[in-house]
Order: structure tokens, then sequence, then C-alpha cells
């Protein structure tokens, strides 16, 4: 459990700051300046993942792209290892007290996931 | 406005600032940010993000180090995060004075606290009350600097139920602020439920990063974080963090460290005055 956590803790640090980096040295050597300028309007965080995960996967590769995806990458991190512990908790551990804990956790970060 | 490069140094600084002086990076960062006439409810939600980036990357390694105790994080996030979202619902409708006067009184607290828990020892505690035994919470870290090698040190955790009402509390200035309220939640381990001080900062951190999500989820969804002006501050803190670890560990005396904490005191001086006086 330990290992898996701190796996996906430091994997998800890693992973986000490799995606940032990626898109500030591409907008870089693309228009001269690393600084980008536009806001997230109008969209709760599950859905401006959905946005930059959906636009990931269609191929539309540019230096925002990869900033944004660092961004949700990095805010999603902490959400997924809620989500494995929930799952730890009753299929290893099978421990009804911290399922039941860990799943409230999850509920509650699920809810703020999806505010307006 | 605000260049990459001066959010990407600011941040460093701040990365740096904090981590000399045992806290986030966060309660350099805001200051810092409004001294360059951002406004606060936008340099509290950028500092959150970077938050969790700081607490996850450091929460990683004490994890693996069997240092942290999962179970305590676990029932306290139930608290923490349902306080950052009120207080991060509090930021986003209150007048930006208040802001900064309790940033500051937060600030000082923090900072005293700090202080006053510099010498104290750990007492394990003996009689845990039922509901903490209920909870399960105990565990056992091992602990390499024991005279005579590595042993495992056991604990038990107490005072559950008050510990989790004060998380709340915790979390909601963790929202509020958009700060990591580290030294707060080490205290409420240390002194309320009786953690030994390796298992309370840790935990503290694990606890951080969750609670930070919940405090962001607020903010973005209000259009408050750029993902331009993210983006530097986020690879300036974890830098600026990095090497202050770094540094710290190699540091001979606490000169240089009361040296920050002056830095930080003076800070906290510094907002409440602007509140009050109302030049932000």
């Amino acid at each position: 459990m330990e290992l898996l956590v701190g796996y996906i803790l430091s994997g998800g640090v890693v992973l986000s700051v490799l995606c940032l980096v990626t898109g500030i040295v591409w907008r870089w050597v693309a228009t001269g300046s690393p600084g980008l300028d536009y806001q997230i309007k109008g969209m709760n965080l599950a859905g401006f993942c959905l946005q930059v995960f959906r636009q990931a996967a269609a191929g539309h590769f540019e230096a925002h792209l990869f900033v944004n995806l660092g961004i949700a990458l990095l805010l999603l991190t902490p959400y997924l290892r809620v989500v494995a512990s929930v799952v730890y908790f009753a299929f290893v551990e099978r421990n009804i007290k911290y399922t039941f804990f860990t799943a409230i956790v999850c509920a509650v970060l699920t809810y703020s996931l999806l505010l307006r | 406005m605000h260049s990459f490069f001066i959010l990407f140094g600011i941040s460093i600084a701040a990365g740096f600032v904090g981590a000399m002086a045992g806290m986030g990076g966060g309660v350099v960062l805001i200051p810092a940010l409004t001294l360059m006439h951002m406004d606060i409810k936008k340099a509290i939600a950028l500092s959150i993000v970077s938050v969790i980036a700081t607490s996850s990357g450091a929460a990683a390694a004490y994890v693996r180090d069997r240092l942290t105790n999962l179970k305590v994080g676990m029932f306290l996030e139930m608290f923490t995060i349902i306080g950052a979202i009120v207080g991060a619902s509090i930021t986003v409708a209150v007048n930006s004075r208040w802001l900064f006067i309790l940033f500051g009184a937060v600030l000082l607290t923090s900072w005293g606290a700090l202080l006053a828990r510099r010498n104290e020892e750990w007492k394990p505690v003996e009689n845990p009350d039922r509901f903490s035994q209920w909870l399960e919470l105990e565990g056992s870290y091992p602990d390499k600097a024991a005279p005579g090698g590595e042993s495992e040190i056991s604990y038990r955790a107490t005072h559950a139920a008050w510990g989790g009402g004060l998380m709340f509390i915790a979390g909601l200035i963790a929202g509020l602020l958009g700060i990591g309220a580290g030294a707060l939640k080490v205290i409420i381990h240390d002194m309320v439920m009786g953690l030994p001080p390796k298992v309370s900062t840790t935990t503290s951190n694990l606890i951080i990063g969750v609670t930070a999500l919940a405090g962001t989820s607020v903010y973005l969804a209000q259009g408050l974080i750029d993902p331009g002006l993210a983006a530097p501050i986020i690879l300036g803190i974890l830098t600026g963090a990095f090497l202050g670890t770094r540094v710290l560990v190699r540091l001979p005396n606490q000169k240089v460290r009361q040296f920050f904490m002056i830095v930080l005191a003076l800070l906290g001086i510094e907002m409440i005055l602007r509140g009050i006086r109302g030049t932000l």
C-alpha cells in the first residue's frame, strides 16, 4: 500500500512537471517568449480535465495543451491516490471502517470536482 | 504585466524561504504576489495549486519510508476537505481586506507555534480513548536516528474526535488562504493526538495535498486559475522547495533558519497593516 501510494504521488508530480516544461519550452521555441496567456472560464475541474484529455487523445498537440495537461495531471494526482486507497481498503485489506472513510473522502472530492 | 521569468523567480525564492523556515511556499508566495499588485484572491488560487505539487512530491518519499500513517491521514482528510471547500467559498465571496488581515494573523500564529514546539520531547500515549482505539489509529515507524542503530518505534494516537473537529478548522484556513496550513496540522497531531513528531509532519504532508485539491476545485470553477500563470509558479515553488530542503540539511547552525523566520514574521505584520490601512 505504501509503495502504491508513493508511486502514484511521485509519478503524478514527475509527469506533470515534464508536461509543463515541454509546454513552456515549446512555446518559447515557437514564439520567443515562454509566457502563455489564456484563462479557464466557465468550467469545473472535471470538465477541464476531460477537455484536456480529449484534446490530447485527438492529437491536437500544442504548447498550451501540454501546460494544461501538466496542470490536469497534477490536480488528479491526490484524487487518484484517494481512489486507490478506497480500492485497497475494500479489496486487499477488507477493512470496512476504512473503506467507508476513504469512500467519504472520495465522494466529497468528486463533488468538489463537479462544483460550478 | 506578470511576466513568466518574474513569476518563476519569485516562486523559487518563495519555495526556498518557505522550506528554510519550515513552512510551505504559500506563506511567502502570496504576500510577494500581492506586492506585485496581483489580486489577493488570484494569488491565493495560484498558491493552492502549487501546494498540491510540493505536498505530493514530499509525501511520496515519506509514505515509501513508512513514516506516514495512512489511516490517521485518511480519517482526518474527511474533515479537512470539507473545511477547504467551505474556506475557499468564503474567500470567493469576502472583501479582500479581511483576507490580508486573516493571512497575517495566521502567519504569525503558525510562526509562534513553530517557535514553541522546538524543544519538546515526545511522550508515547499510554491509554488512548475508545474512539481512537476503534479507529485503529496506531502504528510504528523505523527510526534511523535511534542510538544503537535503526529501531522500530510504536505509537498510538488519542483524542481522535477532537483532532477531527480541529482539522476541519485547519482545512478551512488552508482553503481560505491558499496555504498548506501544515504548521497548524502538525500542532493538532502533536499536542492533541499525541503522535510522534516525524509521523505528525509527514502525515500532515499527505493530508495537505488532498485538502488543497478540494480548495483548488472551488477556485478553478470560479475562473481564478490561469494556466499561463500557474505553470511558472508550480515549477518555481518545486525548484525552490527542493533547493531549500537540500540546503537546510547541510546548515551547521540555527542562525540562518532564524533569519528566515524573522522574514516570515515581518511578512505577517506587513499583511495585517495593509489590510487595516486598506492599501491593497
